[in-house]
């Protein structure tokens, strides 16, 4: 319709009533701007959440053994899994691949017991793929092919008042129900600067886990994706190498609460988007409806001219696309220069910590950088005209069906 | 009164009544009217006000449909149209010039011209051309480029005739075209109406009060309470 005169009707009568349209334009770019934050906190978060996921040992995907993610039963082990681990690591895009094994153990030192659930790991690969374990405060780390060794969190290594050199007794059951024992030399203390994590941190090597366990093997495969933004084909690279008996998960399905809490905050954010796109869209339309009243004379000498209801549809139509597209723009113009400020300074999150220092906050046993920084990119532009254009199509939607309804004979009947 | 057609008729209303509801007040506009209008007609509508001349022509114009009774413009019957078709009707066939010119203030007085050809679908260029050629025959070709409120009321209505007759339409109808004019402007629009009437050949179909006006047509219908009162053929007075 561009260069017609019906759109040339469209565009003059926009300009015709200029504050009505602006007010219009306006409201629609605060409501889209809104929206845009929204969408820029949700994808930091997302962002945040898989970097959280991804340094923090549950990685971007996870080979474990049928059942595990039904049951989260740490006493399962996959069948043949170094064969399997080598085509992991062999596969292209995969960063790191790491496997683990674990059993709920004992540990003592002197009168002092504390209860751990000791994780056995690959030496080489587990710092690459648990950041918390690649800074180790005091002593250093698990190395290859090392027997008897144990690298612990702050809280379990103070609650047993454990130091560097230390030998502690562990005990577990074993397959079939035996008491097993091992002694652990000391050899890493970590903080994390959370407590909670601190209290997940029991690494050993996984041969001692099988001896404990009685059950060899490994019970995972922890895989690092080389681009995070390129999951979905890692995945569909892998999957036809994850033999019978043992299942490929992705991060979210891993670890629930980070999936909830995505979930939730998507939820309310997603409300909250809702409800200012709608009081927004009432207000459009308002503003389109008293337009179109504001013009019944014209619509109806336009109907008796022999212009069809169609036509006239068309019309308030364009204008809406009009008042959206200019939406957009104004929508971009206040929040991408804000949304670009916040993902580059940060938003510091530690007042939301509750008792938690700044170094990190510990959520679904992972720790998440204080400092959050919303999402900013092109992805911004096509949502902004998205979110604009549905808002004043839709709301042009009544006033165009109420233009078209207009009787050309009842309205120059009135009129006169 | 009326006198034997040997033209055929464009417009044949028989027995029309339309009846207005407000509330609980019915008011009968038509009873029961019977008109003929024939090609080539350049016919008055007088009566009083209320007498029903606007009713009429709102149901010529495919603008209405009668309560009961047949309206067949151009050979359909109204009754028989959907909305859509009565559109159909109103932009193929026929043009109408209102009382209050009713142009559309946003668009300069060619685009009024054009907006009806290119709802008719013509191209760009030949609707431009079409629409500054009838603005050249109403002399209106210097102010093809001004928006309405740039003209005076006289210029508006010639504008509105010029939109009327852009589609060469069959059949014209006018709702009191004059009311809003001084006496000049108005002699001067009957004038040029009476042109097109005989140039070419459009048929006229317009309500009045004024007798300056009556005086061009060559056909009067008296309506009286919503009826034919009198149907005169009379000869056209000198320009």
């Amino acid at each position: 319709m561009t260069g017609s005169v019906s759109s040339r009707y469209a565009l003059r009568s926009l300009r015709r009533n200029l504050g009505r349209s602006l007010i219009s334009t306006l409201g629609v770019g605060f409501g889209v701007g809104i929206g845009l934050l929204a969408l820029s906190w949700m994808r930091g978060e997302h962002t945040m959440s898989i970097n959280a996921a991804a340094g923090g040992g549950v990685g971007h995907l996870r080979v474990t053994p049928d059942g595990w993610d039904e049951r989260r039963d740490d006493d399962l082990r996959l069948d043949d899994w170094e064969p399997l681990l080598e085509r992991v690591r062999a596969t292209e895009g995969v960063a790191v691949a790491t496997p683990r094994n674990r059993v709920a153990g004992l540990l003592g030192l002197g009168t002092r017991s504390e209860h751990v659930d000791l994780t056995g790991v690959d030496p080489t690969t587990e710092p690459r793929a648990l950041r918390y374990v690649r800074d180790v405060a005091h002593g250093r780390y698990l190395e290859p092919g090392e027997r008897g060794a144990i690298v612990l969190g702050s809280k379990p290594a103070r609650r047993l008042g454990a130091e560097l050199g230390d030998e502690l007794v562990v005990t577990a059951l074993d397959e079939q129900g035996e008491m097993s024992s091992m002694l652990l030399v000391v050899v890493g203390i970590v903080e994390t600067g959370s407590d909670d994590i601190d209290a997940t941190i029991a690494h050993v090597a996984l041969a001692d886990v099988e001896q404990l366990s009685g059950r060899p093997g490994a019970g995972e495969i922890t895989i690092l994706a080389d681009d995070v933004y390129a999951l979905d084909a890692l995945e569909a690279r892998l999957r036809p190498l994850v033999p019978p008996g043992a299942d490929l998960l992705t991060w979210l399905q891993v670890s629930p609460e980070l999936r909830m809490g995505l979930e939730a905050d998507g939820a309310f954010f997603d409300m909250a988007v809702v409800i200012i796109l709608l009081v927004v869209l009432l207000g459009v339309t308002s503003a389109q409806l008293t337009g179109v009243l504001e013009r019944r004379k014209e619509f109806a000498v336009l109907a008796a001219i022999g212009m069809r209801g169609v036509s006239l549809v068309k019309v308030v139509l364009v204008e809406g696309m009009v008042l959206g597209l200019t939406a957009a723009v104004s929508a971009l113009a206040w929040a991408a220069p804000l949304s670009w400020k916040l993902n580059v300074d940060g938003v510091n999150l530690a007042a939301l910590m509750n008792g938690e220092d700044d170094s990190g906050m510990a959520f679904g046993g992972l720790l998440i950088d204080p400092i959050f920084h919303p999402g900013f990119g092109a992805w911004m532009i096509p949502y902004a005209f998205l979110l604009a254009l549905i808002a004043t199509i839709t709301a042009s939607l009544y006033p165009a069906w109420f233009a078209s309804r207009t009787d050309p004979a009842q309205a120059l009947r009135v009129d006169r | 009164m009326t006198e034997p057609q040997d033209k055929s008729p464009l417009v044949v209303v028989d027995g029309a009544t339309k009846t207005f509801v407000t509330g609980r007040l019915e008011v009968q506009a038509l009873r029961g009217l019977s008109l003929e209008i024939h090609e080539g007609d350049f016919l008055a509508l007088v009566g009083p006000s209320g007498s029903g001349k606007t009713t009429l022509l709102n149901l010529i114009g495919a603008l209405d449909r009668p309560t009961s009774g047949v309206v067949e413009v151009l050979g359909h019957d109204l009754s028989k149209l959907n909305k859509g078709q009565r559109a159909k009707l109103r932009l193929d066939e026929l043009g109408f010039v209102f009382q209050a010119y009713n142009l559309v203030p946003v668009l300069t007085a060619a685009e009024n011209v054009e907006f009806v050809l290119e709802l008719q679908g013509v191209d760009a260029k030949a609707r431009r051309k079409r629409a500054l050629e009838v603005l050249a025959e109403l002399g209106l070709a210097e102010l093809a480029d001004r928006r309405p409120n740039e003209l005076s009321g006289g210029q508006q209505q010639r504008v509105a005739v010029a939109r009327a007759i852009a589609a060469r339409p069959k059949l014209v109808l006018a709702d009191e075209p004059t009311a809003n004019l001084d006496s000049e402007n108005a002699e001067q629009l009957m004038a040029l109406m009476r042109r097109l009437h005989e140039e070419h050949e459009v048929t006229f179909v317009f309500s009045t009060h004024d007798p300056r006006v009556v005086a061009h047509a060559t056909r009067v219908v008296t309506l009286v309470d919503g009826q034919v009162d009198s149907d005169v053929q009379k000869e056209r007075e000198a320009a």
